[in-house]
């Protein structure tokens, strides 16, 4: 070490190798902080719940609270448990402080938002509605894979007109926000004497704008097969249809699969939209619901059944992807 | 006898790169005619053009008296007949040998699964992998893989077979096994047109060898000809460096 002349040693190198930590990162730091924080807290508590200058003080202590903790959490040299401590311990003074400095208390907020009677009263509704939405859900994706199948084979063909036509498709469909979509399907169509069901109408906007991400899906697949592999199948006599068929379809498939559940996740989660055509899906119903018990917890609930329909889902969706990863083949054979 | 390929002045450019100027050959059934040159000589590009994988830019082909480029041809029909083997092998990594075997004379030429097999069976024996028949072709080893793609280009019964550098992607110890298997089809009467760089095998095995440069023929004559009296100084430089 003494040897090492390659390195300069600097005064700061010096007095790290003598034991000197930085205040910030030393325990007394973190005892003597700690200690004026929760007087600090203590004096907000006991301070009365409106008024100008409480304001003032109470943002001051979250700012000093949060910047307190992210000085614990990013030290590399503290153990696991101090840094989740603190984040626990922060968490909870925060939703103490919430609680003591909003007009509601603790129990309205159950009464408000976890009402297990209106909950009760609206379930039949919300079980619909979530019928309604998966409904939806599968529908669309249904139509979305037929229109972006079709397009996405019909451009591998090249054919300079029809690809005019596709990528003017793909182009609207995706440049047009969902809900307009519905809106003109649902509100305009009628004036051409088309009339379709308020759930035909959710389905097929749903399905028009999907498709048109579902063939570009479609067409990445293509391109990822090897022109080696369509010249060697064209070489055999087979048609440009035999080999979209037998050599094409079946590789793409495998590289479409992935983004194509993502698209299937974010497809379903869009039919939220479909509440404002009058369709009853779930949310729909949360909201319904709400306005007449007047009392949000259906709105609690429809959040809850969302997580429990799409948090599996988007994991699912990243599972996919890992494991096709893993058995991707080789493309030279 | 009409010759079984005509090619008549054929161009291909692609965009700037006039890559075919003017190639004119006649082949003559259970001939084997083999092309060698310089890479960007045009060699693969002419047997790509012949079978219309590349669309030539001008000239006519004749196959077997039919100018391919009519109308009223079936490309299909004509590709059918042209077995086509390829630098990279190209087996389909969805199937199995078998599979990529059968794949083309059931949709194509249409006969039933159970002759297909029966056809294919007797055909990977004949290039020595019977008990591969059911592996996928990422468990079998190059040459292995590119004696597949000979059996499926063969299980079409084709009348004529382009090799496109069949041993130009495989490790040293495995070309012998492809040549081979080229070899044999030579000597049951198979056309074969050949764009190699095995000069040995070529000097054994071909009836014709054509030189070619900057897209024409230079020079052409028997393997013994071209081998032992060059007459361009191209050719002889040529050689000088493969053999």
């Amino acid at each position: 070490m003494f040897n090492d002349y390659t390195k300069s040693r600097t005064f700061d190198d010096l007095r790290e190798s003598a034991g000197r930590i930085p205040y910030i990162r030393q325990t007394r730091f973190l005892v003597s902080s700690c200690i004026v924080l929760l007087l600090y807290a203590a004096i907000l508590f006991s301070m009365p719940g409106d008024g100008f200058l409480i304001r003032g003080v109470l943002t001051l202590f979250v700012a000093l609270l949060i910047a307190w903790s992210l000085v614990v959490i990013t030290d590399e040299m503290r153990s696991e448990s101090l840094k989740i401590a603190t984040v626990f311990s922060a968490l909870v003074l925060l939703i103490f402080l919430f609680l003591r400095f909003n007009v509601t208390n603790s129990d309205e907020i159950v009464e408000l938002f976890f009402n297990i009677e209106v909950i009760k009263k609206a379930w039949p509704y919300l079980v619909l509605g979530f019928k309604t939405t998966i409904a939806l859900a599968f529908w669309a994706a249904l139509l979305s894979t037929v229109i972006g199948l079709t397009l996405a084979v019909f451009r591998s063909f090249n054919n300079k007109v029809l690809n005019f036509f596709i990528i003017a498709y793909v182009d609207f469909f995706r440049a047009i926000p969902i809900i307009v979509l519905l809106m003109l399907i649902y509100y305009g169509l009628p004036f051409l004497n088309i009339r379709l069901s308020a759930f035909a109408s959710g389905v097929l906007g749903l399905g028009l704008n999907s498709g048109a991400y579902v063939s570009e899906i479609f067409r990445a697949g293509f391109l990822s097969v090897s022109k080696g592999q369509i010249e060697a199948s064209r070489a055999l006599g087979m048609t440009p249809w035999q080999t979209i068929q037998k050599v094409a379809l079946p590789q793409a498939f495998k590289s479409v699969i992935p983004p194509l559940v993502g698209n299937y996740v974010a497809s379903a989660k869009d039919t939220a939209l479909c509440s404002s055509i009058s369709i009853i899906e779930l949310l729909k119903a949360g909201t319904a619901q709400q306005s007449l018990n007047a009392n949000p917890s259906p709105l609690i609930f429809v959040t809850v059944m969302y997580l429990i329909l799409f948090v599996p889902l988007t994991r699912l969706c990243g599972y996919i992807e890992v494991k096709m990863k893993k058995t991707e083949r080789k493309v030279n054979v | 006898m009409d010759p079984i390929i005509k090619v008549n002045e054929l161009h291909k450019s692609f965009k700037d790169l006039h890559v075919l100027r003017g190639i004119s050959i006649e082949v003559q059934r259970s001939e084997v005619v083999s092309f060698i040159g310089r890479s960007g000589s045009g060699k693969s590009t002419l047997l790509r053009c012949i079978n219309r994988l590349e669309e030539p830019t001008g000239g006519e082909i004749f196959i077997d008296g039919v100018d391919i480029h009519e109308p009223y041809i079936d490309i299909n029909k004509v590709r059918a007949e042209i077995g086509m083997v390829f630098q990279s092998f190209n087996l389909f990594p969805h199937m199995t040998a078998i599979e990529n075997i059968m794949l083309a004379p059931v949709c194509v030429r249409k006969i039933s699964r159970q002759e297909a097999k029966e056809r294919g069976m007797t055909l990977l024996n004949k290039v020595g992998l019977a008990d591969k028949a059911d592996e996928f072709p990422e468990k079998l080893s190059g040459g292995q893989r590119q004696r597949v793609a000979i059996a499926r280009a063969l299980a079409m019964q084709p009348q004529i077979m382009f090799f496109d550098e069949p041993t130009s992607a495989l490790d040293p110890e495995m070309v012998g096994e492809v040549l081979d298997v080229m070899a044999l089809m030579a000597s049951e009467g198979m056309t074969m047109l050949i764009v190699s760089h095995e000069m040995g095998f070529i000097r054994e095995a071909a009836d014709r060898v054509l030189f070619l440069e900057e897209g024409k023929i230079l020079e052409e004559g028997s393997p013994d000809q071209i081998f032992n009296q060059p007459q361009h100084q191209i050719t002889r430089d040529f050689l000088g460096k493969v053999l």
